[in-house]
Order: C-alpha cells, then structure tokens, then sequence
C-alpha cells in the first residue's frame, strides 16, 4: 500500500512539473511601461554577451526593457527550427554574419529598416554595414568585427617577427620540435576559416559572389599546396589542442583571433599582437584572412508585439558606448566608428592589429550556399595536411562535394 | 596429502595470476577517468600538460566547487532527475501491462506485435529529430520536461517491454492462479503478486531507462530551451562546447560529478542485475 | 469469454502503443510526407508535394560511397559484436572462479565506465587519451622513445581507436550480462562434467555455452542494434566540424548526415532517412532470425 502512494506521489509531482514547465514566462507586450524582455539566442563568448547586456540594460533601464542573451550551442541549427515559432523563438538572435543568407532565405529575419531608422547605422564602419547586406537589404546590425591576428609570447619569441612568411617558415623549421612537443607557430591548419588568410592572399577563393565553389581553383590549389608545409609544422591543428599549447609556453605563437585573449591572459602569458596584413606571401601580397562581423538580427516573429522594444534595443547596441565597452573588456573591435573617438580603444594592440588587417582581409561569403562550403573545405584541408594527399586530387574531390552539396539546396 | 597440497598450491597459483589479470585490467580500464579525476583536481592553467602522472602538482578542490556554485549544476541536476523519475513513471506504466500482456495471453497479432515493435526500434533516432520537433510542436510540448519524459519514455519503451515480457515468462502461472481462486482481480493480482516477483527485472528495467535519460543530450538541447530547464548532460553539453580548453578542469569535475549517481545506484543494485537483466532470456 | 480475451490484450497493450505511436511511428511517417514535399530552406513555409522525385535524387546518394560506408557498418557491427562477447564472456567467467575474493571489487571497478554519460566519455577519450600532444596514449609512447601517432588520422588507426572506446563503453554492460548468465547455471551441471573427467574446454563447450547462449540472445540483439546505429562515437571522435582529423571513415549513418543533411533540404534528407529505414529493416529481419520466439 505504502508502495502505491509513492507511486502515486511521484505521478503527480511529475506532471506537475510537466505542467509547470509547459507555461513559459514571457515579457507580455507593452507601451505604458510594462517590463518587456527580449530574448537574445548567441552561441558565442558569454562575458562579451555579458557586456552588451550590461550596457544595453543601463541604457534602456527607463524604458523598462530588458535584454536576456541565451547561449544555444549550435545556434544556427537551433534557428532553423525555433526561427518562426512565436511560442519558443528568440526576439533576435546574435551571430557573425556568415549564416545571414540561410537565415534570409527561409524568411525568418525582418529587414532592419522595417524596425529602425537608417539614421542609427550612420555612425557604422561601411566594410561592417556591407557585411550585413543581403541584395542590399540591411539585416545585421554589426556590433563588433574581428580577423584573425598574429598572436606572439614575448618571452619566447626570438628576435623580430619575419615581414614574410618564407622568412617566417625558416624561423618555424628551425625552432620546432614535434616530438618534444615545442612548437614556433601554430594554426588551426585544417579549417578553412584559419587557412583563408593563405587562399585569400593567393587570389584563390571558397566560394565567389555567384554561389560558386572554388576549392579546385589553380589560385586555391597554389594556396593550399603552400599552406602545406606549414602544416606539418603546426601540430594536429585542432582548436583545442593549439591554444592550450600556446597558453601554456609550448608554442610561441598562434594565429587566431581575439576569442582566445581571455584565455591567454588567464595563463599569465606576456604576449604581443601583429597583423597578418604584415605578413607578405611569395607573391607580395600580404596575408588575408576573413573578416566576421559579429552583430544582431531581428526575427519577423519579434515584430507583432515586439517592435518599439526591438527598435530600442537594436539603438542602444548601435551606441559607441557598446563599443567602447566591448573594446575594454574583450579587446573587440568596434563597428561603430565614434567608439574609436575613445583613447584607449584607439591604442589597444589588439584593435589596431584587427583594423589594420582589416585592410587586407574579406567579409566572409554571407549568402546561403557558404552554410554548405565549410565541410568539404575542410576534408580539403584534412586530407591535404592530416593524409598527405594529392592536392589536385583531394581539391577535386572537395569541390566535387561542394557542387553537390550547393545543388541539393534546391 | 601431498596430491591435496599440490593442487592447493597450483589453484593458489592460479588465482594469484587471475588477480593480477584482473588488478591490471582494472586499471587499464580506469586510465580515462583517472586522467580526468587528475586534471579536474589540478588548477587552471596546468590543466592538460605535464609528464605522464596522475598526481596534480597543486591539487585543488576548486573546481568542484566552481562547479557546484558557480554554475547551475544543483539545477541541472535536480532537472536531471525529475526528468529520469518522470520517463521512468511513464514507460514503465505504458510496459508493465503490455509486456503483462504478451507474457500470459496468446492472442491474434501477439508475435507481429513484438516484432514490429523490434523493427520500429531500428529506426535512429537522429534521423527523426526534425519530425519530433514537429510532433512535440504540434501538441504544444516543447520546451518542457514533459515532451522530453514522452520521447524517452516512448524510445526506451520497446526496450522496457521485451526485457519485462521475457522475466515474466519466468515466473509460474500457477501462482497467479492461486491467487484469482482467492477472488483477485488482475489489477490487484498483478501489483500484489507479479510486479513484487518480478522486481528484479523492474528495477533493471528501470536502471536502462535511467542511463538513456541521465545521458541523452541531442533531444535535450534542442527541445529545452533556456538554461534553468536543463538536463545534467545537456548543461554539460553547452558547458564544454564553447571554448572548453578554459574551462576544461571545469568540465572533467563537472563529468565527475554528473557520474557519481550512477554508480551509486550501481551499487545499491548490484544483486538485482544479474538476475534482472538475464533471467528474462531463458526461454529465449 | 473469448470475446473478451480478444479485446483485453489490446486494452492492456494500448498505452504503450499509443506512446509508441506517437514518439516512433508518427515521426516515421511524418518524415516520409516530408521526403515527398520540396521542403528546404528556399521553401521554408510555403513546400508543397512534388511526388517522388526527391527519391530519384536520393538513389543517387546510395553510390559507392554508400556502398563503403555499409561495408565499414557491418564490419563494425560483427568485429565490436564478437570482441564484446569473447572478452565479455572470458572476463565473466575469470570473475566467477572460485575462491577469487575480490570479485564484486573487481567488477565494480569495471563497470565504473558504464556510469559515465556517452559523449562525456568520447570527448575524454578524444582529449585525454588519443590527442597527439596531451593524450595519454602518445604521453606512454613518448617515454618509450618512439615517435608520435595520430589515432585518429588515418582510416584503419581511426576504426580501430572508435571500436576501442566502444568497447570500454559497452564492455560493462556485457560483462554484467554474461556475469548474471554464468551465476544461474546450476553448479550440479559441473559437478557432474567433473566427475565425467571433462577438463576445462570440454566444461566450457558442453556446459557453460549452450546454458548461457539463450540467456544473453536478447541482450546480444539489443546491442547489436545499438552498435549498428552508433553515431556519436565516429561523428564525434573524427568528423565534427572544426575537428576532423582526416579519417575518412563512415557508417551510414553519418554518410548519410554527410551527405543530405548539410545543405538544408529536408526533402531530400527525409527520402534519404526513409530509404535508410528500409535498408535497416531489412538487416533487423535478417538478424532478428537470431532472435526466435518461443
């Protein structure tokens, strides 16, 4: 008997929570001050989160709206799903702006200028704006932009860093030891992300404007051949393997991006900052990596209720002062360019190596056919620089994935 | 006398060389988690490096309790469990009767039943992500714990009735026949007489449905939507996803930790496992 | 009477079914309306049925690749199923010697692996142990004086480092199994071979296998379809984005997410999924002769 009543306890505790957890909180609509929250979906850095969210609650605190970032690992997937559910979706979602031509295609996002004014992305870097542009509508609200950068240990580097990358290749071959486990540079060498400064710089390309891969392009091949030899020199060129050789005195520098400051700092390394633009290839070119700009979207469910609020919101996060927060707190270069008015945004290493590469580098490919390139890009890179393939063979291969893949699209 | 000692002492050999198989196997099987006890008891920065040793330099509870402070992980796993207990309730109420069923009556469609129910079970799950969002969506249950316990329940529930059906094939019809003289209905018959029989297999049963729950992440992160619903894998899942070589003594603790009620069931049920989850095939 | 024997069963059935029903059989037919719509990214809301051409484009996903990949997955499936039975089975029956006092220490400690949540474990192993800097293996070799390996570059190496962690993931569960199977064996059985002179092999052939071959039929089948359908240890340990390591080595399953479930045309991945389905039907008949009622 005793049984039956847990038995029957533990029933009703559990549709209890069923219930319970059925109903969702949600900031109702408002005009006469009731407290609305929008819902931020990120998969990124959450102290950066951290800081918008500070920054943008401060600033609209008086109109009692209040943002919440929510981290969904696999965002964009969870997008795709979630992206037209008014029930479950997020207001907006914050992201770089590579997956915006998914994202627009399934007609999920509202164009910015049916929410806010042109007047508040006025003060905008263009290449950012650009970026965010889909057939010239303006989707993403650029917030920060980042390039990969030349990150160096000042206590391990030997002498100047090389103005090319033969010089710099030298300086590899000569003070690598795989098996002792040291090593000068390393490189996330099998994503194509981390590559794109070599296959840019060569004139090659992964995808062009017209949707149209290019891994078996002479300029690319020339580029990943070239890449090649670093490779190998560059340890197993896993993310997580590299930056905690580097964070921990192994390797003396690493090519990456502002996302690994924390980290870096964190282990007490004393380190510098050049700009791959500094860095010239065989053919003069310096290296040219990919720009992403990181920035807010808005989906079309948000509007119904939502409008004024998003409006506000999407303001306050254009603000310099976001910026300038950001460039304080995680070294993040500023899309707005008055947050370069403030002095130490101005001399920050970090930012001016991101601006200064920034020269060189390109927007990543936003429109959708880019979602299916990342893949077959990087069987190049593995095959190339883990198997020691043929590059022709293997960039035949990987492009022809890739056109099978973009055709599936449709 | 001489025979006697000699076969003493050649058994005697023979189990000093079986312990020591054994002592080896063990630790061998231990390394992994070994390794991540180390590295979760070391400190932030000497996190993956260091010679061969399984001794941090400067051991540290401080990661267990980042854990257990800083992050939601009571939470997550007070999540966990009304999640488990909930997919447990279900399917085991939806099992026990069928599988009651297919164990005492011969009826029409019985053998196809069983065998279809087998096939469906070969269906990947992955495959059918999509289409249960659509399912759950339609039926107004995603995010929350409830369209979470029904896919457990419903994925472990060919499971729970095979493995329940065959132990009850096991225990003799004469019993409950003594007990129907007595006036006993079947419901009463089969909570009084065959459920309190069968505990071994229920509990087994009930241990599998556990496991898948306390493991699952895919359906947990993408049918949860905010951090405070999370299950312990699916927190954990977000947790090391994102720039993990910083937060990886974090993590190691956080596996630690999110694997020590498990064992502690292990423990208690160790009696019950070997007849629980075997004496159901003896008639095949 | 009869009548009520034919309704009860079914009444009592029901509300598994309808669970069954709703999480298994509606997804399945759900995603077969899908595989006949043109449901992609383009065609978000607005997807309409277009018939069956999304199948003649799925055929030509089952080409030699496929073929590869179904080859590796029964490889897989028959190499990880007979290993964990055959160790299973030895370590089993070291454990129910007699006079070996530390038994339940013994298998206690071996079946810790069991509690560790499945992708927990992956990444352990993937970090921990296979990682060519920091992982465990490498830090063994390197004091051995050789050179360092890459478990998971090359296809063969790779296949073998996946069949490795799953073995340590599912050895516990097997080990438990066969343990349970060996302790109901009635010890008159020995007793008796004894006395008859078998030895050790003999014992083993004529009474130990034939007793606890029926005992672990089921719980076999069930791991065999787990291991079949195994996703997260290859995906996870060599293909995920960001993380391949250059195997190139697929099961259908992740062949199957490769190739059709990348480019966000959910069309044609259902039709894929439901040819896949029918391919999967078709092996858990042919094992399922194995696994005879009554």
């Amino acid at each position: 008997m005793k049984k039956s009543i847990a038995f029957l306890l533990a029933l009703i505790l559990c549709l209890g929570t069923m219930v319970g957890c059925a109903s969702k909180p949600e900031g109702g609509a408002s005009s006469d001050g009731e407290p609305v929250t929008i819902t931020i979906w990120h998969d990124g850095d959450e102290a950066i989160m951290q800081t918008i969210a500070d920054q943008v609650n401060a600033q609209l605190a008086e109109d009692n709206i209040t943002v919440a970032f929510e981290k969904k690992t696999g965002m964009p997937d969870q997008l795709k799903l979630y992206g037209n559910d008014p029930a479950n979706g997020p207001d907006m979602y914050f992201y770089a702006h590579d997956v915006l031509g998914t994202f627009a295609a399934m007609d999920i996002l509202a164009p910015l200028s049916d929410v806010i004014d042109e007047s508040v992305l006025a003060d905008a870097l263009p290449m950012t704006l650009t970026a965010g542009q889909l057939d010239g509508t303006q989707y993403l609200l650029p917030v920060y932009f980042e390039t990969l950068v030349f990150i160096y240990n000042k206590d391990l580097w030997k002498g100047d860093i090389p103005g090319t990358t033969e010089e710099l290749y030298d300086y590899m071959v000569a003070n690598t030891d795989t098996d002792a486990g040291t090593y000068a540079v390393v490189n996330q060498h099998t994503n194509a992300y981390n590559v794109s400064p070599f296959i840019n710089g060569f004139g090659g390309y992964v995808l062009n404007e017209k949707g149209e891969a290019g891994l078996n392009d002479p300029k690319t091949i020339e580029a990943v051949t070239y890449n090649q030899k670093f490779g190998a020199l560059q340890a197993d060129g896993d993310y997580n393997t590299v930056t905690t050789l580097f964070n921990e005195g192994k390797a003396a520098a690493i090519i990456g991006g502002p996302w690994l400051t924390s980290g870096i700092e964190d282990a007490g390394i004393n380190y510098g900052i050049v700009s791959l633009s500094d860095i010239k290839l065989p053919n003069g070119n310096g290296m040219a990596p990919y720009s992403g700009i990181q920035g807010a979207g808005v989906l079309k469910i948000a509007l119904a209720e939502k409008k004024d609020a998003v409006a506000k919101v999407l303001t306050a996060m254009a603000s310099p002062e976001v910026g300038i927060d950001l460039a304080h707190k995680s070294g993040c270069a500023p899309a707005n360019s008055k947050s370069y008015e403030d002095e130490q945004v101005a001399s920050n290493p970090m930012i001016a190596a991101i601006q200064k590469t920034a020269s060189t580098a390109q927007p990543m490919p936003n429109i959708p056919e880019m979602n299916a390139m990342w893949s077959p890009a990087e069987s190049l890179l593995t095959a190339v620089n883990k198997n020691g393939a043929d590059v022709a063979t293997a960039a035949a291969e990987a492009q022809a994935a890739a056109e099978q893949a973009i055709a599936d699209m449709h | 006398m001489t025979h006697m000692t000699s076969k003493r002492v050649r058994n005697g050999a023979k189990l000093t060389v079986l312990n020591l198989t054994f002592i080896l196997l063990c630790l061998v099987t231990l390394v992994p988690i070994l390794y991540a006890l180390s590295v979760s008891l070391s400190g932030q920065g000497a996190a993956l490096s260091g010679s061969l040793s399984f001794l941090p330099k400067n051991p540290t509870l401080g990661n267990y309790r980042a854990i257990l402070v800083e992050k939601p992980f009571l939470l997550w796993l007070k999540n966990s469990l009304i999640l488990s207990l909930g997919t447990i309730v279900v399917s085991m109420l939806c099992a026990v009767p069928a599988a009651y069923a297919a164990s005492r009556w011969r009826f029409a469609g019985r053998r196809g039943m069983l065998h279809v129910l087998l096939v469906l079970n070969a269906f990947p799950q992955i495959l059918s992500l999509f289409a249960l969002f659509r399912v759950l969506k339609t039926m107004g249950m995603l995010n929350s714990h409830g369209g979470l316990m029904m896919i457990y329940a419903g994925s472990m529930c060919v499971f729970a009735i095979w493995n329940m059906k065959g132990y009850f094939d096991t225990i003799p019809i004469e019993i409950e026949e003594a007990s129907k003289i007595d006036g006993a209905g079947d419901f009463q018959m089969i909570v009084r007489i065959v459920l309190p029989l069968a505990k071994p297999a229920i509990i087994v049963t009930c241990v599998m449905v556990l496991i898948t729950v306390w493991n699952e992440y895919l359906f947990a992160n993408t049918f949860l939507l905010n951090s405070q619903s999370y299950s312990l894998a699916g927190g954990l899942y977000q947790l090391q996803s994102n720039n993990y070589s910083r937060s990886w003594p974090l993590f190691t603790a956080a596996s630690i930790l999110a694997s020590i009620p498990l064992l502690l069931i292990f423990f208690r049920i160790q009696k019950y496992m070997v007849s629980g989850l075997t004496a159901g095939g003896v008639k095949g | 009477m009869k009548r009520k024997m034919r309704t009860k069963p079914w009444l009592y059935c029901l509300p598994a079914l309808l669970l069954i029903i709703i999480v298994i059989v509606c997804p399945i037919f759900y995603t077969g309306y899908i595989s006949l719509t043109d449901m992609s990214m383009y065609h978000w809301t607005d997807y309409k049925v277009i018939g069956f051409s999304n199948y003649v484009r799925a055929l030509f996903k089952f080409d030699s690749g496929f073929l590869s990949a179904l080859l590796t997955t029964l490889v897989w499936t028959a190499l990880n199923m007979v290993i964990q039975i055959v160790v299973g089975f030895f370590i089993a029956l070291g454990l129910n010697t007699p006079g070996l006092k530390l038994k339940r220490l013994y298998k206690t400690l071996l079946i810790v692996p069991w509690a560790v949540p499945a992708y927990i474990s992956i990444l352990l192993w993937r970090v921990g142990m296979f990682n060519t800097e920091f992982g465990v293996l490498n830090k063994i070799l390197t004091l051995l004086g050789t050179s360092k390996v890459d478990f998971l570059a090359g296809n063969v190496i790779a296949f073998c480092s996946c069949m490795v962690l799953n073995l340590w993931m599912a050895l516990p569960f097997m080990i438990s199994t066969i343990d349970g199977a060996l302790q109901s064996i009635d010890r008159s059985f020995y007793e008796s071979a004894t006395l008859d002179g078998a030895g050790f092999w003999v014992k083993l052939k004529y009474v130990t296998i034939p007793h606890i071959r029926p005992i672990i039929a089921p719980a076999a089948v069930m791991t065999t379809f787990i291991t079949f359908k195994q996703f997260d240890i290859i995906y996870l340990l060599t293909q995920q984005r960001g993380y391949m390591t250059g195997a190139t080595l697929n099961t259908v399953i992740t062949y199957a997410h490769q190739n059709a479930f990348v480019s966000n045309n959910y069309g044609l991945s259902s039709a894929v999924s439901m040819l896949l389905f029918v391919i999967i039907i078709f092996f858990s008949i042919l094992t399922n002769r194995s696994l005879r009622e009554e």
